[in-house]
């Protein structure tokens, strides 16, 4: 049991990782409808403009940049955590601002949209910064690692799984307990209704999706000094991120989050324990519950189920 | 006459199915089992490179395209080969058998390329044998070192160019177990190159007197160790030997090196590619195997290195590895084989190639190197490094400990695994 407990904590906090990956992604599906593709490229492009920010030569004019180089690491590195998904939602407006045409109709378009704008801006990635990956520096305090339990721990694990758990209850807060919410929540319900009480429906749209795609530069960040930066990926974020949607139900903020949690419970002991299984294991999760509940463990109930 | 209106989701639908049509097409033909073209003077040779671009050997890939192209470029600025230009045809082979088995495919039907070169990936080296051999086109496997591509997985048509796994754990093995400790612990990337060479290591270390305590084995695409990384603690073996490539490689190498656990226990990393080392020097650790470096002292390597950065300034990678160098080396012997042969029928060439001995100083390696008959495979010099405490400069990476001579490490499973056919089985082909 004591050899378990481990790997249960390691799940658990993958588990964080994951949800946050899902997070901007469930967000958009569930308040705009829109299957957003491009959410694995927008994750990748918030890990890369971090690294750019971070590294020795940030976008900046001459005497900015050495400002910007003077400062401690530690203040780069949270003024990057606002900085680089402030721009990746620039990219967000300009994706929404293409949407726009495809909402009301079939879902297809987008879904096809935001595939063609995942497909460029990888491309772009390529184009910019190459095929070689990069590290992103990290401040001393949430490097390294620390001994628990007899084992060695990353100390940016924790932290990650930190910072997770605190994005995943500021969205919660954000979407439960503020007018902003209420009114979203209300626009992808009933936007006929919403519109006729006066409320700018178009700027409502594009706040959620530029919010979604900040979520995801955000996960991007903080993802990135696990699995390296490189241009694909994103698709090693957006294929996670969907089926935590799908497995929590589509349009649940709480089964995405359980679902995050329970993907990173199975990856986390199959790696240690059936090693060869850890990236299947979430598919096979996936199956077994979409097999006994289609509409996975917190969807809304269809209206062709009986 | 009505006008028939066309909406924009019947265009969308049609695309669609094309695609789903052209992709199908690709698939099932048009087949030939023998290809003769006019000779002409003129007409030139043209080579089909089967270079990753993305995925796990993305990197790797585009390494090894830059060594081949590198090698090309030098033959058609002496005039070709036998008089004739050589040109070439690339794609992304994705790290994905599928698509590289498309593509060679592809190549070879459409557009007429009798030869073809590159390959990192052994699964994506073994499909693109199949369908080479079934048209008898030559196929130079030039980074792929899965043990099998020389042993079970060998063909008539295929040349593999770089050390395998064998090589790599007969150079390095038993003399861990006997100086560093017996209880070892596998990492095996899961698929056909991991699989076979943690199989030679654990030979060798059984061999030798060790014990293998586990294997763990990691998925392609595995981004996160930190599983693999407690269950190493837990179980507390004396040395862990991985056999984990491309992008796996750099992210476990990250995650180790973030933990302090690059000491105890003792890490042997079968073999590093060059690409999947630059661009994180911080987290090279252990000793890991190599078929050549840039700071060789040897004739011939500053000229080579030089060369290789004239013709790729814009690279992400400032000098050549050991991929771009076989992709270089395997390139540059094929068009000599062509030379030698006064033909470009692949039966000439492969005889060729079969009697292929190169020496040290013109493979700017330690040891005499040849093509064994049996395998196909480059019996060549293998290196042993770590990392390198005093660098002399940014890219002086590693510290090269040791070089054994190709016999003391030959794969002689390989030989008795490897079945040739004979020459009359391999179909014609002439360029």
């Amino acid at each position: 049991m004591f050899d378990l407990l481990p790997h249960i904590l390691n799940g658990l906090t993958l588990g964080l990782l994951f949800a946050l990956i899902a997070l901007g992604f469930m967000l958009i599906v569930g308040l705009m409808e829109q299957i957003n593709l491009a959410h694995g490229s927008l994750f990748a492009l918030g890990a890369y403009f971090a690294m750019q920010l971070m590294g020795p030569r940030p976008p900046f004019p001459a005497d900015l940049a050495q400002s910007w180089l003077a400062l401690p690491l530690g203040w780069r590195y949270a003024a990057t955590l606002i900085l680089a998904p402030a721009a990746v939602g620039l990219v967000g407006i300009a994706i929404e601002f293409c949407m726009r045409r495809t909402y009301g109709k079939d879902p297809l378009y987008g879904l096809l949209l935001t595939f063609g704008a995942a497909m460029v801006i990888e491309e772009m990635i390529r184009l910019t910064w190459g095929t070689r990956d990069y590290v992103l520096q990290v401040p001393q305090a949430v490097n390294g690692g620390f001994i628990f339990g007899d084992l060695i721990w990353s100390t940016y694990r924790f932290y990650a799984a930190g910072i997770a758990a605190a994005v995943i209850g500021l969205v919660w807060l954000l979407i439960e307990k503020t007018s902003f919410g209420a009114t979203v929540k209300a626009g992808a319900h009933d936007s006929e209704i919403v519109r006729a009480l006066g409320i700018n429906l178009t700027r409502l749209r594009l706040l959620v999706f530029v919010f979604g795609t900040m979520l995801a530069a955000i996960a991007g960040i903080i993802v990135a000094p696990i699995w390296g930066i490189r241009p694909h990926m994103g698709v090693d974020a957006v294929i996670p991120a969907f089926l935590v949607i799908v497995l929590g139900g589509v349009g649940s903020f709480w089964g995405a989050v359980v679902a995050g949690l329970l993907v990173g419970l199975a990856v986390g002991l199959s790696g240690a324990y059936a090693s060869e299984w850890s990236l299947l294991s979430m598919y096979v999760l996936l199956v077994a519950v979409v097999t006994f509940r289609a509409r996975g463990l917190w969807g809304k109930k269809s209206v062709l189920e009986a | 006459m009505k006008q028939r209106e066309i909406s924009r989701r019947s265009v969308l639908q049609g695309s669609l199915m094309a695609s789903a049509l052209a992709g199908t097409a690709s698939y099932f033909g048009p087949w030939k089992e023998n290809r003769v073209w006019a000779q002409g003077a003129a007409k030139p040779i043209k080579l089909g490179l089967t270079c990753d671009a993305s995925g796990q050997y993305g990197n790797s890939g585009q390494d090894d395209l830059r060594g081949i192209q590198m090698a090309i470029d030098e033959a058609n600025a002496k005039g070709g080969v036998l008089g004739r230009k050589i040109t070439w045809i690339t794609a992304d082979t994705e790290t994905t058998p599928a698509t590289g088995s498309r593509l060679a495919e592809r190549f070879i039907t459409r557009e007429d390329c009798t030869i073809l070169i590159g390959a990192v990936h052994s699964g994506v080296a073994n499909a693109i044998t199949q369908v080479a051999a079934k048209n008898g086109v030559i196929y130079l496997n030039t980074n792929s070192s899965a043990p099998s591509e020389a042993g079970e997985n060998c063909s008539r048509i295929k040349f593999v160019w770089d050390g395998n796994g064998t090589n790599f754990s007969k150079a390095s093995v038993a003399n861990a177990v006997n100086s560093i400790g017996k209880n070892w612990m596998l990492l095996t990337n899961d698929y056909v190159w991991g699989h076979t060479t943690s199989a030679a290591t654990k030979a060798q270390v059984e061999g030798a007197g060790g014990k293998i305590v586990d294997n763990l084995l990691v998925p392609q695409n595995t981004r996160d160790f930190t599983a693999y990384l407690l269950k190493i603690q837990q179980a507390k073996p004396d040395v862990v030997a991985t056999a984990v490539g491309g992008d796996d490689i750099k992210a476990l190498r990250e995650q180790v090196a973030q933990l302090k656990l690059d000491g105890k226990p003792a890490w042997i990393n079968n073999q590093q590619d060059w690409p999947d080392v630059w661009g994180s020097p911080d987290s090279l650790f252990g000793v890991f195997g190599t078929t050549w470096y840039h700071k060789l002292a040897l004739p011939g390597v500053a000229d080579f290195v030089k060369k290789w950065q004239a013709t790729n300034k814009e690279g992400s990678i400032p000098v050549p590895g050991n991929v771009s160098y076989n992709g270089y080396m395997a390139t540059r012997e094929l068009l000599r084989a062509i030379e030698r042969a006064g033909s470009t029928n692949n039966v000439k060439i492969i005889k060729e190639l079969e009697n292929l001995k190169v020496s040290a100083t013109d493979r700017m390696q330690h040891f005499d190197a040849y093509m064994d008959p049996v395998t196909h495979q480059m019996q060549q010099t293998i290196y042993l490094a770590r990392r390198n405490p005093k660098p002399a400069d940014k890219t002086d990476l590693y510290e090269i400990i040791s070089w054994t001579e190709p016999k003391a490490v030959a794969d002689t499973d390989a030989q008795a695994k490897c079945k040739l056919v004979p020459y009359e089985q391999v179909p014609t082909v002439d360029s």
